[in-house]
């Protein structure tokens, strides 16, 4: 049977940093190379998994307040971090695992403003090591 | 020793350990920056400096 998950309390971290509050959105890919393994006498492609390369994308709402998202980005362009996403707060389990990508690189800072509209910044953390905590 | 600011990060007033946030992959400088951890020492005892008066 079919189980949807309604995620209501997700807990995003950004460079230890609670940021779920500000948050609307998280992707966390975890992607591997895919490598060419064919050769001659095969008759189908076979692959195997190269380095990993991850990222997460993440937006928030922009706020320039103290502690919030403008202070916690603004200094972390062009440096790495840790960001860590779990779909529920509590502790890490099976069910709540908490997929963490350490030494992640955050390239740029987009902000937007629009008339009449709640200021965002989408942001994407790419690279670094991927980990997934169930305890 | 750091401590916390911002409650965002912990307990205001609570220390941070910055080289086990180090270990972590945490950018403590942007920590600094964004006001979330101070790193202000205690002020030394100002230095007195008075000369003796030599006794004769």
């Amino acid at each position: 049977m079919a189980t949807s998950t309604i995620l209501s309390n997700p807990v995003v971290t950004v460079n230890s940093v609670d940021m779920s509050d500000q948050c609307t959105s998280a992707v966390f890919h975890v992607n591997y190379n895919q490598l060419t393994a064919t050769a001659f006498g095969d008759t189908d492609n076979k692959y195997v998994k190269g380095l990993g390369d991850h990222s997460v994308d993440l937006e928030f709402y922009m706020s320039f307040a103290a502690s919030e998202t403008w202070a916690t980005l603004k200094s972390l362009v062009g440096t790495t971090t840790t960001v860590i996403v779990q779909p529920s707060s509590g502790a890490a389990s099976a069910t709540n695992p908490k997929l963490t990508l350490t030494g992640t690189f955050l390239a740029e800072l987009p902000v937007n403003f629009a008339l009449g509209e709640l200021s965002t910044a989408t942001v994407t953390f790419t690279g670094g090591v991927y980990s997934e905590a169930t305890s | 020793m750091a401590k916390i600011i911002s409650p965002r990060l912990g307990t205001p007033g609570d220390d941070f350990d910055e080289e086990a946030a180090l270990k972590a992959g945490i950018n403590v400088q942007a920590l600094i920056d964004g006001g979330f951890i101070s790193t202000s020492k205690a002020a030394k005892s100002a230095k007195t400096n008075s000369e003796q008066e030599e006794t004769r």
